[in-house]
């Protein structure tokens, strides 16, 4: 709990320190409103500003729970859902189809717009192949999904690669309805910049 | 009783004089808690292993009754028997001896006099008479074991052991090296480990997959973890001294790095940690040196060479295509490893600078994980057969580039594979026993026909890496 707290209380001087520096940036957030910190006991706790208007009344998802933002994005019922995805890749490639771009550019445009959230990018595979070169191509296709990212503006340090290779299927069944969604380029929400 | 001990001191004897000095085993290594037996045989008849010139090697063929053991305590009793169990599958597992044991041999009405009793071994068909004597000595357990000659009743070799009780499955292992070091000028491999990965110890605290990497005996006896990483931690590759095993972890988060464990103390230290990816680790054969996958810019593998410590990193590889899983040749001039520079994997032979590149396997279009074999002539590797599922293990010359599968036919996926020091079988990852397809585990067959054998079944286990000789 008390871990929960801190995290908070330093994203949102993270967050304070941002606006504050990028004043004059080109899309400046909503300056947050700072209470004082009640003149009690420890944790100190900076008061969240009022929320961006995503979901009424609740402060967004992506600055309060990165598993839960995670979560949402992958949940076809949740108002987040597709706000960031997943590409797919064709067997034994990691060339991108029409599609993974179109994907990864409505990915960039969220992450330009949240300048200082950290996507981790986890290129995966299905089990068809041997486990040491899967390793390799789940590299590639994480790698992928970068390069394109760059070339759409998206600064590098918002972005951190993995591969799992075929060690983290996502779905079990041996079949291609489940191989085509693990050859994947999976983005997660991972951090803040610091 | 007390005579027939005179004769076991004049057989000594004789074995001292032919030069065959007496042994002594003295092991003071820790001894994990053992694993449950794991080296049942399976028949041999779904196998395809034709090697020399479909050849099935011939065998000696040996009687190994039990210990009489009539005047033994009882704990006494047990290990002498334990022992001779363990010595008769060393044995039979060495591919050089047919082994009849007790059951066979309970048709004949044995006197216990050796020299009387040969005729009736002989009836069997047997060759060789192994005998073998157990006492207790000052808390410790002795063995003395001698192997005579049926048709001329005389003794060939003698051999005595001494150690703990704990040491007895080692004394066997180490006396059934002798014999066949002895019959074949080769010694035994019952002595040497097996590396591997396993999920045997489930989730990570995060409930992420988690690897650990793991040990165990030649036999599947004494599966141990040697790292605890928590995290993912895989593909063991041994040192050739086999005094430590290099292994790809994921423990540092989004850093894929290389580390080294150290067998005998466990200390783990950290080889390659630099760049972003690093994979599929392989030392030289005189130790110094590391070959390794890299992630160069766009996320490009290529094969990387560094001493042993991680410094002096030098690039080998310069294709626009995945580069990886390097594996040096026995004499450390070359290094075979697997490159989707012509679309599909394939393996490619290069010198140890990375010159004189050429490729090495033509048929199948996705062939992976080279390992040669110890006189060099050939690798074995995972070739993945035209259904696009599964692979069979595969045997490439590399005069000739021609490419034999060792599993045609045989359900399930089979990769990994991995050479004994002795070159006569193979360790590999096999989802042949599996009802769901994915249940991986471990495997040995002998490459001179023989049946499979199954080493692993906790979890999944992966990856195997068959040790050079212990020392």
């Amino acid at each position: 709990m008390n871990r929960k707290w801190i995290a908070l209380a330093s994203t949102w001087i993270a967050a304070l320190l941002l606006v504050v520096g990028c004043s004059g940036g080109k899309q400046p957030e909503p300056a947050p409103i700072v209470e004082e910190p009640e003149p009690v006991v420890a944790p100190v706790v900076v008061k969240p500003p009022p929320a961006p208007p995503v979901m009424d009344d609740e402060k967004p998802l992506w600055d309060e729970d990165v598993e839960a933002f995670n979560d949402a994005t992958r949940d076809p019922s949740h108002a987040l859902y597709g706000l960031i995805g997943d590409v797919y890749f064709e067997f034994d490639k990691y060339e991108l189809k029409p599609e993974a771009r179109e994907r990864l550019a409505k990915n960039a445009r969220f992450m330009r717009e949240h300048p200082r959230k950290v996507f981790r990018l986890e290129g995966h595979c299905d089990e068809r192949g041997t486990n040491e070169y899967n390793l390799a191509l789940g590299e590639r296709r994480a790698n992928a999904a970068r390069s394109y990212l760059l070339s759409l503006g998206v600064p590098a340090a918002q972005m951190r690669t993995i591969s799992y290779g075929e060690e983290r299927p996502t779905c079990m069944t041996h079949a291609e309805s489940c191989w085509s969604q693990n050859r994947r380029a999976a983005f997660y929400l991972a951090s803040e910049l610091g | 009783m007390i005579k027939r001990w005179t004769v076991a001191a004049q057989t000594l004897q004789h074995a001292l004089a032919s030069g065959l000095a007496l042994s002594t085993v003295w092991v003071s290594t820790q001894i994990p808690a053992a694993a449950a037996p794991q080296d049942q045989d399976e028949p041999a008849q779904d196998i395809t292993v034709v090697l020399e010139q479909g050849q099935q090697r011939a065998r000696f063929r040996i009687a190994v009754p039990d210990p009489d053991t009539s005047a033994a305590a009882p704990r006494t009793s047990v290990a002498s028997l334990d022992l001779t169990t363990v010595l008769r599958q060393d044995l039979e597992a060495s591919g050089v001896f047919s082994v009849q044991g007790p059951e066979q041999l309970s048709v004949l009405s044995l006197t216990g006099d050796r020299l009387r009793d040969a005729p009736l071994y002989q009836s069997l068909g047997n060759e060789l008479l192994l005998e073998s004597a157990v006492r207790e000595e000052k808390g410790l357990l002795v063995l003395e074991g001698r192997i005579f000659q049926l048709s001329g009743g005389e003794t060939i070799l003698g051999k005595r052991y001494r150690g703990g009780y704990e040491l007895s499955r080692r004394m066997a292992h180490t006396f059934a090296d002798e014999i066949v070091r002895y019959f074949t000028g080769r010694r035994g491999v019952a002595l040497t480990a097996i590396a591997f990965h396993s999920d045997r110890d489930g989730l990570t605290r995060g409930g992420d997959p988690r690897r650990e990497v793991y040990l165990m005996d030649y036999d599947g006896w004494n599966q141990r973890a040697v790292t605890a990483h928590e995290s993912m931690s895989m593909s063991p590759a041994w040192s050739p001294g086999s005094d430590a095993i290099a292994y790809v972890t994921y423990v540092e988060n989004e850093l894929v790095s290389i580390y080294s464990v150290d067998v005998r103390t466990g200390a783990k230290t950290p080889v390659v940690r630099s760049g972003g990816f690093n994979s599929s680790p392989a030392f030289s054969p005189d130790g110094r040196k590391i070959a390794f996958a890299r992630t160069v810019g766009g996320g490009n593998t290529e094969i990387f060479v560094s001493h042993r410590d991680g410094s002096n990193l030098v690039r080998l590889t310069n294709a626009n295509g995945i580069d990886t899983n390097p594996a040096w040749s026995p004499t450390g001039r070359e290094i075979a490893f697997t490159s989707g520079r012509s679309g599909r994997p394939q393996i490619y032979v290069m010198g140890a600078e990375g010159t004189d590149l050429r490729r090495a396997t033509f048929t199948g279009d996705y062939n992976d994980g080279a390992e040669w074999s110890p006189d060099g002539a050939r690798i074995v590797h995972s070739s993945r057969r035209s259904s696009g599922t599964s692979f069979d293990l595969a045997l490439t010359d590399l005069t000739t580039n021609e490419t034999r599968l060792l599993t045609a036919g045989v359900a399930g996926s089979h990769e990994s594979p991995s050479f004994s020091p002795d070159g006569r079988r193979i360790a590999y990852q096999t989802t042949r026993s599996s009802r769901t397809g994915t249940d991986t585990q471990i495997y040995v067959v002998e490459l001179a026909g023989g049946g499979h054998r199954q080493l692993t079944r906790q979890g999944h286990n992966w990856a195997p890496d068959w040790s050079g000789y212990l020392e």
